[in-house]
């Protein structure tokens, strides 16, 4: 008896030994640079058709390490919280945030770069939307979120800037507590979910990014005639790419301007630049400085979404 | 405790069959103590059930919606129409083997745990030392049993962020998500096989002067191994569902690519993937009741006086598990000297002293106490209709062959009988196989946002699990006392009640019971149904970096498992 497990023992150690040697398709680190070359890792948690950028990513990647002279690693992360929590660690060092997720990696990494923006990333907006049995009338005026008041009311995730962070905010200027609702506002996890969630009735409101309504509109995935669009919000600032401090340490002095350069200098002059601008569904990347984003900071401190 | 060990090890579907069960000793209030008993819990668990409901809403308000059956048509509808175009395979296929790997290892480290957590919370390892003293025996054999609670009260993907603080984007990551607090289970569930085992040759060797670690080697361990082995194939279908979930923390496979798709709701996507989860639970469920049907018939030759012979299939699939071990390590590129490297360590010190001391909140105690009732209700609901809907399907996915085939007779009705079995079985699968946030969500379109979608979705995909447990515990009913009045010349329908019936139901209870504990961390993933509740909490607080807030609401989780798990044997030790 004793000898089949000892074996087996055997058997396995051998096994997890071979395992070291070779490339890992499964690894979730990415395929390992060869020892001693320098390696920067990038990820992008954009929530407006992130399976597009997910599963695509080889193109930036191969267009970044082209420009920079090494060797680019796209680390695919689907969650908020682990893509900040990765940049923390170093374990990403190059990330495209959203408005609030870029406030906490850079809250929780002291002198963290806000590198650059798409352009529709200065002029980004969310819609409040609502079912129409709910009888909201649209309106321009921000006071008149107040007639919100008394339905119920879904945010997108709960760390989404254009789904929960400034929605809350555009609700409290108007003079809307979340107690106005009837009931607990829902948390419904992305975009998506609350538009077919206020089509279907389950919430009589709620609020999400604009560009990712307009897209639903456009694409006929979403029946007007039960859901509209009552209110577009003022514009702000969101997603942007953000730098961890260490990088020109690691790298060599002037990779973070470097890095710049290589995304303002996306023209989609040749057909890899348009295939990538096409994956951030943006028409160029622009520059950006923290400023930018004070008011996210203002509004997530209060919330209390910063720690 | 002998007494709490016997239902306890019914868990394990490796649970002799065929055994007829010791007899169960007798407490000292007699049997009408006993019935007075039974009747107070009845009473109370039906009070608890009532009281749950209202709180979910039922019969006080609206909860259910027509509006939205629409888009829960079109959800069903795409997995007609599945994505198939050979990109999207190709992708599919990868994130098969990376969850394959990761469910792989997960369970060979849930086993590595289970075996020494087993030793360590058995009695058997307790009560042999004879120079210490009572006092610190109990004190000992409580203190791990409560410890193994910590792990089993904590969801895997609550594991999965944590460590993903601690060891950044690295493959351990899921691998240690899934294998602790599998471990934990497991270890629950083996050291009740350990104390279900003759122990004889065990203490003969401690007599003999041996070593308690040698003495539990040779004296305990052999004899109770070939089970460990086969509840470990069981766990393995568990974890494959697992690590499907898990991939929303960064470890990629087909929980990664479900969690894209998902957010933006492609279901034609999401039907490839849940089709590729599919096929992995069944050719998993399908190895594991191999080995265990070999098992078995291993056992009923041994009991004949064939002896005890080793089984080619069970040695096969351990090297088959070893040789899979190794591809998946290479597959995910497991390096396990991450575990003590100084950067892991520094963050692990980091978020703890980040976490301590843990805070109550805004919510205040009140709050979080309110919070914790209705988690707890959400639990109870989703274990009631879990456990009437699991057993109604058990019967018809048990195996007419083995244990019942003395009750149908004739070809067609065999044939229909089968269909029959293939059907619920199928249905079974896919239960278990949609993860309980898609169910949510699902919910959510003809559901007014409450405890009572949640609480659904949960029993929904609960349903798969237990009806698999309960239709595996009807196979292993002894079939003996069944022919026994079959040949009185009873109805088939008579044989079920009589027969089926009485001896099924202490495991069903059982099994429901186990399932009613998991339930209760499984409230962390159906946040988006705007029941609140603890899980909800933790979902902000985690987001916001609130560990210390994370913590507090940890503990809480932690000990309502506790309170369920005690409940539970209580509850366990009445139906007896």
């Amino acid at each position: 008896m004793p000898r089949v497990p000892l074996r087996l023992i055997a058997l396995t150690a051998i096994g997890m030994l071979l395992a070291a040697c070779g490339q890992s398709p499964g690894d979730p680190r990415g395929s390992a640079g060869s020892d001693g070359e320098k390696v920067l890792t990038i990820g992008a948690i954009p929530d407006q058709d992130p399976q597009v950028l997910q599963r695509q990513f080889s193109t930036l990647s191969a267009y970044l390490g082209d420009k920079l002279g090494v060797e680019v690693k796209y680390l695919p992360v689907t969650d908020y919280t682990a893509s900040v929590t990765a940049f923390q660690r170093g374990d990403l060092q190059l990330v495209f945030f959203g408005g609030l997720t870029g406030v906490q990696a850079r809250t929780q990494v002291p002198g963290a770069i806000p590198l650059a923006q798409r352009d529709i990333d200065a002029d980004f907006s969310s819609v409040f939307i609502a079912n129409t049995k709910a009888g909201i009338e649209p309106f321009d005026s921000l006071d008149g979120l107040r007639k919100l008041a008394g339905n119920s009311f879904t945010f997108g995730s709960d760390t989404s800037t254009s789904g929960r962070l400034m929605p809350q905010h555009f609700l409290s200027e108007a003079g809307m507590s979340i107690d106005d609702f009837s009931g607990d506002p829902g948390y419904s996890g992305s975009h998506d979910k609350t538009a077919k969630l206020v089509e279907a009735g389950t919430y009589q409101t709620g609020a999400l990014n604009s560009s990712v309504w307009d897209e639903l509109v456009d694409a006929d995935k979403i029946d007007t005639s039960t859901v509209r669009e009552v209110f577009r919000t003022p514009p702000y600032h969101d997603y942007h790419w953000v730098a961890r401090p260490d990088i020109d340490e690691q790298l060599g002095d002037g990779m973070t301007d470097k890095i710049k350069e290589a995304l303002l200098g996306l023209d989609g002059s040749d057909a890899t630049e348009k295939k990538i601008l096409d994956m951030f569904q943006a028409g160029s990347f622009i520059d950006t400085a923290p400023g930018n984003y004070a008011q996210i900071e203002q509004v997530a401190q209060r919330l209390g979404l910063l720690n | 405790m002998t007494t709490t060990c016997r239902w306890e090890a019914a868990e394990s579907p490796s649970a002799a069959p065929g055994t007829p069960p010791p007899p169960a000793p007798e407490r000292g209030t007699g049997a009408t103590g006993r019935s007075r008993r039974r009747r107070g819990w009845a009473l109370l668990i039906f009070a608890a059930i009532v009281v749950s409901a209202v709180a979910a809403g039922i019969g006080r308000e609206q909860v259910i919606k027509s509006e939205g059956a629409g888009s829960l048509f079109d959800f069903f509808a795409a997995a007609a129409s599945p994505r198939l175009d050979a990109d999207f395979l190709a992708l599919t296929g990868t994130a098969m083997l990376t969850t394959l790997a990761y469910a792989v290892l997960g369970t060979a480290l849930s086993l590595v745990i289970g075996l020494i957590g087993g030793i360590l919370t058995s009695q058997a390892w307790w009560e042999s030392g004879v120079r210490t003293r009572r006092g610190r025996r109990l004190a000992g054999w409580g203190l791990a049993r409560a410890v193994l609670v910590v792990p089993r009260g904590i969801h895997e993907v609550v594991w999965g962020l944590f460590f993903l603080v601690v060891f950044g984007i690295d493959p351990i990551v899921a691998v240690l998500a899934i294998g602790i607090p599998f471990g934990a289970v497991t270890a629950k569930v083996f050291s009740e096989l350990l104390d279900e085992t003759g122990r004889r040759p065990y203490t003969a060797l401690v007599a003999a002067g041996s070593s308690k670690w040698s003495a539990m080697l040779y004296g305990l361990l052999p004899p109770a191994l070939p089970d460990l082995i086969s509840y470990g194939f069981y766990r393995f279908e568990c974890a494959i569902r697992s690590a499907a979930i898990l991939g929303l923390v960064g470890a990629g496979g087909l929980g990664f690519q479900l969690a894209l798709s998902f957010q933006t709701l492609r279901y034609p996507e999401i039907w490839t993937l849940l089709f590729a989860l599919i096929l992995l639970s069944v050719a998993a469920d399908y190895w594991s009741s191999l080995v265990r049907s070999a098992r078995a018939r291993g056992r009923q030759r041994s009991r004949d006086g064939g002896g005890v012979r080793r089984d080619p299939l069970l040695t096969a699939s351990l090297v088959f598990g070893a040789v899979l071990i190794g591809l998946s390590s290479w597959w995910i590129g497991l390096d396990i000297a991450v575990l003590w490297s100084g950067k892991a360590w520094e963050f692990g010190i980091q978020l703890l002293s980040d976490a301590w001391p843990p805070s109550v909140g805004d919510t205040g105690f009140g709050g979080l106490l309110m919070l914790a009732g209705v988690t707890l209700a959400m639990s109870i609901v989703a274990i009631t209709i879990a456990f009437a809907l699991g057993a109604v399907f058990a019967v018809p996915a048990s195996t007419p062959a083995q244990g019942r085939d003395h009750i149908e007779r004739g070809a067609m009705a065999r044939i229909g009988r089968t269909t029959a079995m293939l059907a619920s079985r199928f249905v079974l699968v896919v239960l278990r196989a949609i993860p309980p946030p898609v169910w949510a969500l699902l919910l959510l379109f003809v559901m007014y946002p409450g405890i009572l979608p949640g609480a659904i979705a949960l029993a929904i995909y609960t349903t798969g699990v237990l009806g698999r447990l309960m239709a595996e515990s009807v196979d292993n009913l002894d079939a003996r006392p069944l022919r026994a009045i079959r040949s009185t010349g009873a109805s088939a329908s008579k044989v079920f009640c009589y027969g089926v019936i009485p001896a099924a139901a202490p495991r069903f209870v059982a099994y429901g019971l186990y399932r009613w504990e998991v339930t209760i961390r499984e409230t962390v993933v159906v946040g988006v149904v705007g029941a609140g509740g603890l899980g909800l909490l933790l979902q902000h607080q985690i987001s916001a970096f609130n560990y210390a807030g994370a913590l507090t609401t940890l503990a809480m989780l932690i000990l309502l498992t506790l309170v369920v798990d005690i409940t539970s044997a209580a509850i366990r030790r009445s139906v007896r």
